[in-house]
Parts: C-alpha cells; structure tokens; sequence
C-alpha cells in the first residue's frame, strides 16, 4: 500500500489490557521475555528490549487539581518522518517506507548500534543473540496486504487505531477537542516536528512532559554533519594523503636528486 | 669495501615499543571500523563477521587507550614535563623550517635550515596532533562504548562525527608519517628500530640536539661497520 498511513494511541482510552503487546509477539513470533524480575510492579517490562518492541509504560501524575493520574503510554517506535537510525546507519539497512513505517532489514544490519545511538527516543535495540538491530516495524507485511497491524486489530478500547495519515490527523484533533470540553485544557496531539513529524501519533490529556515525552524531540543534526561532511572529507583526506604521497615520491623519483645523508661527514653548514 | 659508520642513541626501547604498538593497534582499529565507514570494505564484515570485528575493535581500543598511559607513567614518566613543553614550545626557527620544509618531499636540500632540536617543528606539530587525536578518540569512543544511560544522547550522537573526524585526521597523518620515514628519512627509521641514528643524520636534521648532548657530555654512539 503506497498510501502514508499512521497509527494513533489515545491515552485517556488505554486501559493497559496489554493485548497489544501479546499480539506484537505473536506476529513477529517473538519470544516471552523475562528480563524484567517482577518486583511487586505492575508494568511488565522497564524498557523496550530486543524482544519486546512495545509496551505500555506506566506513569503517575498529580494534576493541579490535586487528582491522581495512572496513565498508561504504548511505547514503541515513533516511526519518524525524518529518521534519524535509517539516516545514522552506516549499512543503509534501514528503510522509510511509503506507508510511513521504519523497517530494519535483517539481512543488511551488521549490529553496530549507530541507529541506538542516534534514535531520539531511545528506541532500538540490539539483539545480542542474533546480534541485529531490533525495534517495531509497524507490522509492514500486513500493512502492505491492506491489513491493520496486529496491535490495532486487537485493541479493545479503541485506544489504538489505525488509518490514512490525514484521517489519524483528524480522529486525533477531535479526541483533543472532546478531551479539552471534558476539562482537560492541556490536551494536545503528539507528533513531534523536530523529527519530521511520526507515524505513531498521541492524544495526550496533559502536556507531553507529564508522559516523559519531549516537545523538542529532534533528528540529530550531528548526523548530517557524519553523513554529509565528515565521512566524504575522510575518504578525501585518505584518498588525498595517499595520491599526494605517490606524487611526491614519483616527483621525488623523477628529479633524481638522492640526499647525502650516508656520508660520513654530513653537510656541515646545517 | 667497508667502512665504519658512528650512530647516536636516539630513542629508548621503551619508546620503541609504545610506536609500534601504537601503530599497529591503530592500524588494526582503523581497519575494523571500515565497513562502517565505506561498502568498499563490508568484504571484512563478510569474511570475518561483523561482530568479530567489532569485538576486535572494542580490545584493540583498550589496548590504544592504555598503550600511552603505560608507556608515559613508566618509560617517559621523568620526561612528561620535558616532553610537554617541547612540544608547545613554538618560536620563529620552527616557522623557518616549516616554510622550507616541503622541498625535502620531493627530495631537495633546503638551504639555510635553522637547526633543529630533538623534535623539529613538524614532528612536534605531530605529536600534538596525535595528542589530541587520542584524546578525540578515547572520549568519543568510550562516550558511544559504555555511554548509553550515562551520558546525554545529545552528546552521544555527536560521538559519531568526532570518531570518524579523528580517524579521517590520524589516517592522513599516518599516511604523511610513513612517507617521510620511508621516503624522505629512511635514516630517521632506523631510529624506530633500534633506536639508534647515523651521526650524520642527527647533525644534520637535529644540531640543536646533538649541539646540547655533546655539552653535557651525555652523547652515546656506536660504531658500526658497513660494506
């Protein structure tokens, strides 16, 4: 499917049922991940790892109304407009689809961990079993036979969804207007600009922050600098020295003049 | 017919060392890092696995990190100071000979070199170059090696750029470094090997020097004979 599509997460919807994060596992046929030792909490995983490639996150406010909050946030890849991992890897193993989804190809990744590095939102991970880059595609393969993927397909609450890029966009921008109208005046859309917009939009009832999102988001600049500058004035400077090397010792070689150092005496004058 | 030829001890074999396992160290890092930097080279990935290579360039690093620390605290340690301020020692004969150096890469005789001390002006622009170098890459790599959760992700990613900066620097140097020792100096190697240099050559490339050790009567020769 040509067409850009997104996927939206309603947090005020979410009732942290974890369907989503089973059905993650089940299509990519990844295993249960006991990582995490339970220790009397009820988020399942501290982070995203190489086999969970999302999770709820759970966070708790206290509103200004003096309101306890327990919110629970889909943490997975934003699946940026501007990827800063498909921009940072060296192996251009890393494609943005039309579809909008960040896919890492298996086959091309050498596990150098410049996409861990650069992600503005500390997404990839590295398997070190298979020692491959790891993150969600947005189920792509079901993507491209017209299939939603499988988080949204089994979201119960309609917290997740699904759809066009514009009608995500509009979907979003009503639940924002419902959320405000229902005494949330922070309410607000996430989708970062800093990074080229993403594919995995929030509607937040408060502001971004409260949720450990940052507003500010942005694809590094300093990957640009490493693509765009410093790696093609490395292969100058490496192909220069080398080229300027032979041209001197083939000039050196053609004047003919050997230095007279092997004497006993030296030159004296210097 | 032989003939007997007076060599001045130059460079200890501590110092001897420290150079070629620094050299080979960033030889060897320089190549296992490749890959990531030119497909021309994913062949080194392909034939020895990329993390092998990446393994491999993590334990060299800890060798190239420690190689100078070892050799300056235990062969240099009463020459820190000595060696420090010869290198940021900077006057108007190093200009001189910087201006009338580069007749030597094609192999001319400059006239009217001003003499020059142990380092001269460009081996000690050098060594300050690879000073730096050093520090680049041993804060940039273990910035991107053991960083993640330490250190800020906005400074990690400019890690990424400082590394290959660094390698792109210290690759064209060395590549300057072995021309001059093979092509230009070949006398200047054998300092590298045994330590010792043709009388000769330290008169004539380093008088100050040779001047100042036969003042303080600390100069060490050795004949050799040659056929």
């Amino acid at each position: 499917m040509a067409q850009e599509m997104a996927m939206l997460h309603d947090i005020a919807r979410c009732s942290a049922c974890r369907a989503c994060m089973v059905a993650c596992k089940q299509w990519h046929d990844l295993p249960a991940d006991m990582s995490t030792p339970f220790e009397g909490q009820y988020q399942s995983h501290a982070t995203l790892t190489p086999t969970t490639w999302t999770l709820i996150r759970m966070t708790e406010h206290t509103d200004d109304k003096g309101k306890f909050n327990w919110d629970f946030v889909k943490t997975q890849c934003m699946h940026c407009g501007d990827p800063a991992c498909a921009k940072g890897c060296p192996e251009e193993a890393i494609d943005k689809l039309a579809s909008g989804a960040v896919v890492i190809n298996e086959e091309k990744c050498v596990g150098c961990g410049y996409c861990v590095a650069n992600c503005p939102f500390d997404v990839p991970k590295i398997n070190p079993q298979t020692h491959k880059s790891t993150k969600c595609d947005l189920c792509f393969d079901r993507i491209e036979e017209g299939i939603t993927p499988s988080c949204a397909k089994t979201c119960t609450a309609d917290a997740l969804q699904f759809a066009p890029y514009e009608e995500i966009e509009e979907i979003a921008r009503q639940r924002v207007a419902e959320l405000k109208a229902e005494g949330h005046p922070d309410a607000n859309v996430y989708n970062p600009q800093g990074v080229g917009g993403v594919h995995m939009i929030y509607v937040l009832p408060e502001k971004p922050m409260v949720y450990g999102f940052n507003p500010q988001s942005k694809t590094p600049v300093s990957i640009d600098i490493w693509k765009d500058v410093v790696r093609p004035l490395g292969k100058l400077a490496g192909a220069g020295a080398l080229v300027g090397v032979l041209g001197l010792a083939a000039v050196k070689g053609l004047t003919g003049k050997k230095k007279q150092d092997d004497d006993q005496n030296g030159k004296g004058e210097h | 017919m032989s003939k007997s030829i007076t060599y001045i001890k130059r460079h200890k074999k501590g110092f001897i060392y420290f150079h070629w396992i620094n050299a080979v160290t960033f030889f060897l890092l320089f190549l296992t890092a490749m890959p990531l930097y030119t497909n021309k080279f994913l062949f080194l990935y392909e034939a020895f696995g990329a993390e092998t290579l990446q393994t491999m360039h993590h334990i060299l690093g800890v060798i190239f990190i420690l190689n100078p620390i070892v050799a300056l605290l235990i062969t240099a340690r009463s020459g820190i100071f000595t060696l420090i301020r010869e290198v940021l020692r900077f006057d108007k004969d190093d200009v001189k000979f910087l201006v009338k150096f580069p007749a030597e890469l094609i192999g001319r005789e400059p006239k009217g070199m001003p003499k020059q001390g142990f380092y001269n002006g460009g081996e000690r622009m050098n060594i300050l170059l690879q000073a730096l170098l050093w520090l680049g890459f041993v804060v940039s790599g273990l910035t991107l090696w053991l960083g993640a959760g330490h250190i800020s992700p906005t400074i990690r990613t400019w890690m990424i750029p400082l590394h290959s900066l660094c390698a792109d620097l210290g690759f064209a140097a060395a590549i300057g470094h072995i021309y001059l020792a093979i092509g230009v100096n070949p006398d200047s190697f054998q300092g590298m090997r045994d330590g010792t240099v043709k009388e000769s050559y330290a008169k004539h490339h380093h008088a100050k020097w040779v001047d100042s050790l036969e003042k303080e009567g600390k100069l060490e020769t050795v004949e050799r004979i040659v056929k």
